[in-house]
Protein backbone atom coordinates (compact mmCIF):
# COMPACT_ATOMS: atom_id res chain seq x y z
CA UNK A 1 0.00 0.00 0.00
CA UNK A 2 0.90 3.48 -0.43
CA UNK A 3 2.95 4.97 2.76
CA UNK A 4 5.46 7.53 3.60
CA UNK A 5 8.07 4.59 4.27
CA UNK A 6 7.25 3.01 1.04
CA UNK A 7 7.72 5.84 -1.34
CA UNK A 8 11.06 6.97 0.69
CA UNK A 9 11.86 3.63 -0.19
CA UNK A 10 11.13 3.82 -3.58
CA UNK A 11 13.19 7.28 -3.85
CA UNK A 12 15.70 5.97 -2.71
CA UNK A 13 15.92 3.51 -4.84
CA UNK A 14 15.02 5.03 -7.84
CA UNK A 15 16.54 8.33 -7.32
CA UNK A 16 14.95 11.99 -7.89
CA UNK A 17 14.27 12.48 -11.34
CA UNK A 18 12.98 8.72 -12.12
CA UNK A 19 10.66 9.73 -9.20
CA UNK A 20 9.32 12.78 -10.34
CA UNK A 21 9.17 10.93 -13.84
CA UNK A 22 6.72 8.33 -12.12
CA UNK A 23 4.69 11.17 -10.45
CA UNK A 24 3.77 12.69 -13.42
CA UNK A 25 3.13 9.40 -15.85
CA UNK A 26 1.88 6.30 -13.20
CA UNK A 27 1.30 8.70 -10.24
CA UNK A 28 2.67 6.31 -8.12
CA UNK A 29 6.26 5.93 -6.44
CA UNK A 30 7.04 2.24 -7.48
CA UNK A 31 10.39 0.36 -7.66
CA UNK A 32 10.56 -2.87 -9.21
CA UNK A 33 13.10 -4.83 -11.37
CA UNK A 34 13.53 -3.77 -14.87
CA UNK A 35 12.15 -7.14 -17.09
CA UNK A 36 12.85 -5.61 -20.08
CA UNK A 37 11.70 -2.96 -23.25
CA UNK A 38 9.82 -3.41 -26.12
CA UNK A 39 10.64 -1.91 -29.70
CA UNK A 40 9.13 1.26 -29.02
CA UNK A 41 11.06 1.99 -25.69
CA UNK A 42 8.76 1.04 -23.13
CA UNK A 43 10.02 -0.35 -19.93
CA UNK A 44 8.24 -2.82 -18.16
CA UNK A 45 8.83 -3.46 -14.33
CA UNK A 46 8.22 -6.49 -11.96
CA UNK A 47 8.13 -6.86 -8.00
CA UNK A 48 6.71 -9.79 -6.53
CA UNK A 49 7.29 -8.41 -3.03
CA UNK A 50 3.72 -8.30 -1.56
CA UNK A 51 4.81 -5.94 0.84
CA UNK A 52 6.29 -3.41 -1.46
CA UNK A 53 3.46 -3.69 -4.39
CA UNK A 54 -0.14 -4.93 -3.89
CA UNK A 55 -0.59 -8.32 -5.28
CA UNK A 56 -2.64 -7.48 -8.76
CA UNK A 57 0.15 -4.09 -9.39
CA UNK A 58 2.68 -6.03 -9.43
CA UNK A 59 3.87 -5.46 -13.01
CA UNK A 60 3.51 -2.38 -14.39
CA UNK A 61 4.83 -0.54 -17.93
CA UNK A 62 6.40 2.94 -18.01
CA UNK A 63 5.23 4.32 -21.33
CA UNK A 64 8.07 6.17 -23.60
CA UNK A 65 5.99 8.58 -25.12
CA UNK A 66 4.35 11.73 -23.46
CA UNK A 67 1.12 10.89 -25.71
CA UNK A 68 0.63 7.02 -24.40
CA UNK A 69 -1.89 4.71 -24.63
CA UNK A 70 -2.62 1.30 -23.64
CA UNK A 71 -2.45 0.31 -27.43
CA UNK A 72 1.37 1.11 -27.21
CA UNK A 73 2.03 -2.09 -25.76
CA UNK A 74 2.78 -4.81 -28.26
CA UNK A 75 0.94 -7.81 -27.92
CA UNK A 76 3.56 -9.90 -26.29
CA UNK A 77 4.19 -7.57 -23.95
CA UNK A 78 0.71 -7.55 -23.23
CA UNK A 79 0.00 -11.38 -22.58
CA UNK A 80 3.13 -10.60 -19.98
CA UNK A 81 1.59 -7.89 -18.73
CA UNK A 82 -2.24 -8.92 -18.01
CA UNK A 83 -1.04 -12.57 -16.71
CA UNK A 84 -1.76 -14.21 -19.94
CA UNK A 85 1.35 -16.09 -20.45
CA UNK A 86 4.24 -16.33 -16.94
CA UNK A 87 7.71 -15.00 -18.56
CA UNK A 88 8.00 -12.08 -20.36
CA UNK A 89 8.65 -12.56 -23.80
CA UNK A 90 12.60 -11.78 -23.46
CA UNK A 91 12.39 -15.00 -21.44
CA UNK A 92 9.85 -16.87 -23.33
CA UNK A 93 11.09 -19.52 -25.65
CA UNK A 94 7.29 -20.16 -26.83
CA UNK A 95 6.40 -16.54 -27.45
CA UNK A 96 9.85 -15.51 -29.36
CA UNK A 97 9.15 -18.61 -31.58
CA UNK A 98 6.32 -17.37 -32.81
CA UNK A 99 6.14 -15.38 -35.58
CA UNK A 100 3.94 -16.27 -38.39
CA UNK A 101 5.11 -14.81 -41.72
CA UNK A 102 1.71 -13.02 -42.17
CA UNK A 103 2.63 -10.64 -39.08
CA UNK A 104 2.47 -7.07 -39.44
CA UNK A 105 4.60 -4.76 -37.42
CA UNK A 106 2.76 -3.59 -34.19
CA UNK A 107 0.87 -0.20 -34.72
CA UNK A 108 -0.84 1.74 -32.04
CA UNK A 109 -4.09 2.96 -32.39
CA UNK A 110 -4.80 5.84 -34.82
CA UNK A 111 -7.50 7.04 -34.18
CA UNK A 112 -7.82 10.59 -35.13
CA UNK A 113 -5.26 10.66 -37.15
CA UNK A 114 -4.86 10.53 -40.97
CA UNK A 115 -4.02 6.74 -40.10
CA UNK A 116 -7.44 5.98 -38.83
CA UNK A 117 -9.03 2.51 -40.00
CA UNK A 118 -11.92 3.30 -42.44
CA UNK A 119 -13.61 0.53 -44.43
CA UNK A 120 -13.19 0.27 -47.51
CA UNK A 121 -16.02 0.88 -49.42
CA UNK A 122 -16.60 2.27 -53.04
CA UNK A 123 -20.81 1.84 -52.54
CA UNK A 124 -22.91 5.17 -52.46
CA UNK A 125 -24.22 6.43 -48.96
CA UNK A 126 -27.23 5.55 -48.47
CA UNK A 127 -28.67 8.18 -46.54
CA UNK A 128 -27.43 12.04 -45.88
CA UNK A 129 -26.76 13.53 -42.11
CA UNK A 130 -29.49 15.28 -40.70
CA UNK A 131 -29.81 18.85 -41.24
CA UNK A 132 -32.66 19.92 -39.07
CA UNK A 133 -34.74 22.62 -40.48
CA UNK A 134 -37.08 24.24 -38.21
CA UNK A 135 -40.34 24.99 -39.28
CA UNK A 136 -42.27 28.13 -37.78
CA UNK A 137 -44.99 27.00 -35.26
CA UNK A 138 -48.46 27.72 -34.96
CA UNK B 1 -4.02 41.88 -40.22
CA UNK B 2 -2.23 38.96 -41.51
CA UNK B 3 -5.19 36.92 -42.30
CA UNK B 4 -4.62 36.42 -46.03
CA UNK B 5 -1.46 34.50 -45.11
CA UNK B 6 -3.15 32.01 -42.96
CA UNK B 7 -5.91 31.13 -45.31
CA UNK B 8 -3.54 30.77 -47.75
CA UNK B 9 -1.50 28.48 -45.74
CA UNK B 10 -4.20 27.05 -45.21
CA UNK B 11 -5.44 26.65 -48.51
CA UNK B 12 -1.96 24.55 -49.82
CA UNK B 13 -2.17 22.61 -46.83
CA UNK B 14 -5.25 21.44 -47.90
CA UNK B 15 -3.96 20.99 -51.53
CA UNK B 16 -0.44 18.68 -50.29
CA UNK B 17 -2.87 16.50 -48.62
CA UNK B 18 -4.84 16.37 -51.94
CA UNK B 19 -1.61 15.83 -53.87
CA UNK B 20 -0.22 13.20 -51.26
CA UNK B 21 0.52 9.96 -52.39
CA UNK B 22 -2.20 6.97 -51.48
CA UNK B 23 0.49 4.93 -49.69
CA UNK B 24 1.94 4.16 -46.45
CA UNK B 25 -0.99 4.72 -43.43
CA UNK B 26 -2.61 7.00 -45.86
CA UNK B 27 -3.47 3.99 -48.15
CA UNK B 28 -6.68 2.40 -48.71
CA UNK B 29 -8.54 5.13 -46.65
CA UNK B 30 -9.55 7.13 -49.21
CA UNK B 31 -12.97 5.83 -50.48
CA UNK B 32 -11.78 5.98 -54.20
CA UNK B 33 -8.78 5.59 -54.89
CA UNK B 34 -7.50 5.02 -58.39
CA UNK B 35 -3.71 4.87 -57.52
CA UNK B 36 -1.93 1.54 -56.52
CA UNK B 37 -1.69 1.01 -53.27
CA UNK B 38 2.22 -0.20 -53.90
CA UNK B 39 3.09 2.76 -55.33
CA UNK B 40 7.07 4.18 -53.83
CA UNK B 41 6.67 6.16 -50.96
CA UNK B 42 9.00 7.54 -48.17
CA UNK B 43 6.14 7.61 -45.34
CA UNK B 44 6.60 4.52 -43.37
CA UNK B 45 3.79 2.74 -41.81
CA UNK B 46 5.20 1.84 -38.75
CA UNK B 47 7.67 3.47 -36.24
CA UNK B 48 9.72 2.37 -33.31
CA UNK B 49 11.06 5.85 -32.55
CA UNK B 50 9.68 7.43 -29.60
CA UNK B 51 10.25 10.96 -30.72
CA UNK B 52 8.73 10.16 -34.09
CA UNK B 53 5.60 7.96 -33.04
CA UNK B 54 3.77 6.85 -35.78
CA UNK B 55 0.67 9.14 -34.38
CA UNK B 56 3.17 11.92 -35.14
CA UNK B 57 4.19 10.84 -38.87
CA UNK B 58 0.14 10.08 -39.64
CA UNK B 59 -0.74 13.44 -38.99
CA UNK B 60 1.47 14.75 -41.21
CA UNK B 61 -0.10 17.09 -44.35
CA UNK B 62 -3.24 17.77 -42.02
CA UNK B 63 -5.09 20.94 -40.74
CA UNK B 64 -4.89 19.21 -37.49
CA UNK B 65 -1.39 19.46 -37.03
CA UNK B 66 -1.44 23.35 -38.67
CA UNK B 67 -3.57 24.12 -35.83
CA UNK B 68 -1.30 22.32 -33.50
CA UNK B 69 1.16 24.22 -34.36
CA UNK B 70 1.05 27.61 -33.08
CA UNK B 71 2.81 30.56 -36.29
CA UNK B 72 2.80 33.35 -34.12
CA UNK B 73 2.64 34.90 -30.92
CA UNK B 74 -1.60 35.13 -30.93
CA UNK B 75 -1.32 31.72 -31.40
CA UNK B 76 1.28 30.67 -28.65
CA UNK B 77 -1.40 32.57 -26.40
CA UNK B 78 -4.47 31.08 -27.86
CA UNK B 79 -3.72 27.72 -28.00
CA UNK B 80 -1.99 27.67 -24.81
CA UNK B 81 -4.87 29.21 -23.17
CA UNK B 82 -6.76 26.27 -25.38
CA UNK B 83 -4.67 23.76 -24.19
CA UNK B 84 -5.76 24.95 -20.64
CA UNK B 85 -9.46 24.72 -21.26
CA UNK B 86 -8.61 21.11 -22.73
CA UNK B 87 -7.17 19.83 -19.52
CA UNK B 88 -10.14 21.50 -17.29
CA UNK B 89 -12.62 19.88 -19.51
CA UNK B 90 -10.74 16.18 -19.82
CA UNK B 91 -10.28 16.44 -16.15
CA UNK B 92 -14.26 16.43 -15.35
CA UNK B 93 -15.91 14.61 -17.79
CA UNK B 94 -19.19 14.16 -16.55
CA UNK B 95 -21.43 11.73 -18.58
CA UNK B 96 -25.24 11.77 -19.08
CA UNK B 97 -25.84 7.93 -18.54
CA UNK B 98 -28.47 6.74 -21.77
CA UNK B 99 -28.93 3.38 -20.42
CA UNK B 100 -31.09 1.23 -22.76
CA UNK B 101 -29.98 -2.07 -22.70
CA UNK B 102 -27.17 -4.55 -21.70
CA UNK B 103 -24.38 -2.41 -22.13
CA UNK B 104 -25.72 -0.59 -19.37
CA UNK B 105 -24.76 -3.34 -16.89
CA UNK B 106 -21.08 -2.43 -18.12
CA UNK B 107 -21.23 1.06 -18.22
CA UNK B 108 -22.23 0.72 -14.33
CA UNK B 109 -19.53 -1.89 -14.23
CA UNK B 110 -16.99 1.59 -15.48
CA UNK B 111 -18.48 2.97 -12.37
CA UNK B 112 -17.77 0.25 -9.86
CA UNK B 113 -14.38 -0.87 -7.89
CA UNK B 114 -12.55 -2.44 -10.71
CA UNK B 115 -12.19 0.03 -12.96
CA UNK B 116 -13.23 2.62 -10.61
CA UNK B 117 -13.88 5.77 -13.12
CA UNK B 118 -13.90 8.19 -10.10
CA UNK B 119 -10.06 8.20 -10.30
CA UNK B 120 -10.43 9.91 -13.66
CA UNK B 121 -12.90 12.93 -12.84
CA UNK B 122 -15.77 10.42 -14.80
CA UNK B 123 -18.82 11.26 -13.05
CA UNK B 124 -21.93 9.72 -14.13
CA UNK B 125 -24.71 12.76 -13.90
CA UNK B 126 -28.84 12.50 -14.27
CA UNK B 127 -29.11 15.60 -15.52
CA UNK B 128 -28.12 16.77 -18.94
CA UNK B 129 -28.24 20.23 -18.35
CA UNK B 130 -25.17 19.57 -15.85
CA UNK B 131 -23.16 16.84 -18.29
CA UNK B 132 -21.06 16.93 -20.58
CA UNK B 133 -20.86 13.59 -22.53
CA UNK B 134 -23.61 11.06 -23.71
CA UNK B 135 -23.03 8.02 -22.98
CA UNK B 136 -25.59 5.49 -25.48
CA UNK B 137 -25.65 2.42 -24.07
CA UNK B 138 -27.76 0.13 -26.08
CA UNK B 139 -30.25 -0.69 -28.59
CA UNK B 140 -32.17 2.96 -29.51
CA UNK B 141 -35.52 2.25 -31.28
CA UNK B 142 -37.68 4.35 -32.80
CA UNK B 143 -39.99 5.14 -29.89
CA UNK B 144 -36.89 5.97 -27.89
CA UNK B 145 -35.29 8.12 -30.70
CA UNK B 146 -37.34 11.82 -30.01
CA UNK B 147 -36.40 11.34 -26.30
CA UNK B 148 -32.41 10.88 -27.10
CA UNK B 149 -32.75 14.06 -29.02
CA UNK B 150 -34.35 15.91 -26.45
CA UNK B 151 -31.50 15.22 -23.95
CA UNK B 152 -28.72 15.63 -26.39
CA UNK B 153 -30.33 19.18 -27.35
CA UNK B 154 -30.96 19.84 -23.55
CA UNK B 155 -27.13 19.29 -22.69
CA UNK B 156 -24.71 22.67 -23.03
CA UNK B 157 -21.79 23.03 -25.40
CA UNK B 158 -19.31 21.48 -25.75
CA UNK B 159 -20.66 18.24 -25.80
CA UNK B 160 -19.48 14.57 -26.64
CA UNK B 161 -21.42 12.08 -27.76
CA UNK B 162 -20.07 8.18 -26.68
CA UNK B 163 -21.66 5.09 -28.75
CA UNK B 164 -21.34 2.04 -26.59
CA UNK B 165 -22.03 -1.24 -28.50
CA UNK B 166 -22.86 -2.93 -31.46
CA UNK B 167 -26.60 -1.67 -31.21
CA UNK B 168 -25.92 1.81 -31.00
CA UNK B 169 -22.86 2.24 -33.42
CA UNK B 170 -25.24 0.17 -36.07
CA UNK B 171 -28.11 -1.18 -35.42
CA UNK B 172 -26.24 -4.24 -34.18
CA UNK B 173 -28.55 -7.79 -33.95
CA UNK B 174 -31.47 -5.80 -34.42
CA UNK B 175 -30.40 -4.32 -37.42
CA UNK B 176 -33.10 -5.41 -39.80
CA UNK B 177 -35.70 -4.97 -36.91
CA UNK B 178 -38.84 -2.83 -37.95
CA UNK B 179 -38.58 -1.15 -34.82
CA UNK B 180 -34.82 0.26 -34.33
CA UNK B 181 -32.76 2.88 -35.23
CA UNK B 182 -30.09 1.64 -37.18
CA UNK B 183 -26.91 3.33 -35.51
CA UNK B 184 -27.50 6.37 -33.08
CA UNK B 185 -25.37 8.46 -35.29
CA UNK B 186 -28.83 9.08 -37.33
CA UNK B 187 -30.07 10.97 -34.57
CA UNK B 188 -26.77 12.81 -32.55
CA UNK B 189 -23.24 12.95 -34.09
CA UNK B 190 -21.21 10.50 -32.58
CA UNK B 191 -17.83 10.84 -31.46
CA UNK B 192 -16.55 8.03 -30.32
CA UNK B 193 -17.88 4.62 -31.11
CA UNK B 194 -16.78 1.82 -29.06
CA UNK B 195 -17.28 -1.66 -30.65
CA UNK B 196 -18.64 -4.64 -29.19
CA UNK B 197 -21.88 -6.62 -28.11
CA UNK B 198 -21.76 -5.49 -25.39
CA UNK B 199 -18.14 -3.90 -24.93
CA UNK B 200 -16.50 -4.55 -22.09
CA UNK B 201 -15.95 -2.08 -18.89
CA UNK B 202 -12.83 -1.69 -19.83
CA UNK B 203 -13.41 -1.20 -23.33
CA UNK B 204 -15.81 1.57 -22.77
CA UNK B 205 -12.87 3.04 -20.55
CA UNK B 206 -10.36 3.24 -22.75
CA UNK B 207 -13.07 4.82 -25.09
CA UNK B 208 -13.29 7.86 -22.67
CA UNK B 209 -9.71 7.83 -22.69
CA UNK B 210 -10.03 8.13 -26.80
CA UNK B 211 -12.21 10.90 -26.16
CA UNK B 212 -10.04 13.13 -23.54
CA UNK B 213 -7.37 12.26 -26.60
CA UNK B 214 -9.89 14.16 -28.54
CA UNK B 215 -10.76 16.99 -26.20
CA UNK B 216 -6.79 17.23 -26.09
CA UNK B 217 -6.34 18.19 -29.50
CA UNK B 218 -9.30 20.58 -29.44
CA UNK B 219 -8.02 24.20 -30.68
CA UNK B 220 -11.11 26.03 -30.84
CA UNK B 221 -9.45 29.50 -29.92
CA UNK B 222 -6.85 29.35 -32.92
CA UNK B 223 -9.37 27.97 -35.32
CA UNK B 224 -11.40 31.64 -34.34
CA UNK B 225 -8.39 33.69 -34.80
CA UNK B 226 -7.38 32.08 -38.26
CA UNK B 227 -10.86 32.48 -38.95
Amino acid sequence: MVSLARTIRSIRRVGLREWWHQMQYIGDAKSGRLVGKDQFGNRYFENLNPEEEVPGRHRWVDFSQHDYNATQVPPEWHSWLHHIRKDPPTEDRVVQNLSPPWKAPWVENLTGTRGAFKTYNTTRPKYEAWQPKITARG
Amino acid sequence: MSLPIFSSALANAGRRAALRPQVGVYACRQIHSSQSVSSPSTVPTSSTDPAVPITQIAKRGSNQLSLETPSNRAEYVLSTLDKIANWARQGSMWPMTFGLACCAVEMMHMAAARYDQDRLGVVFRASPRQSDIMIVAGTLTNKMAPALRKVYDQMPEPRWVISMGSCANGGGYYHYSYSVVRGCDRIVPVDIYVPGCPPTAEALLYGMLQLQRKMRRSRKGVLWYRK
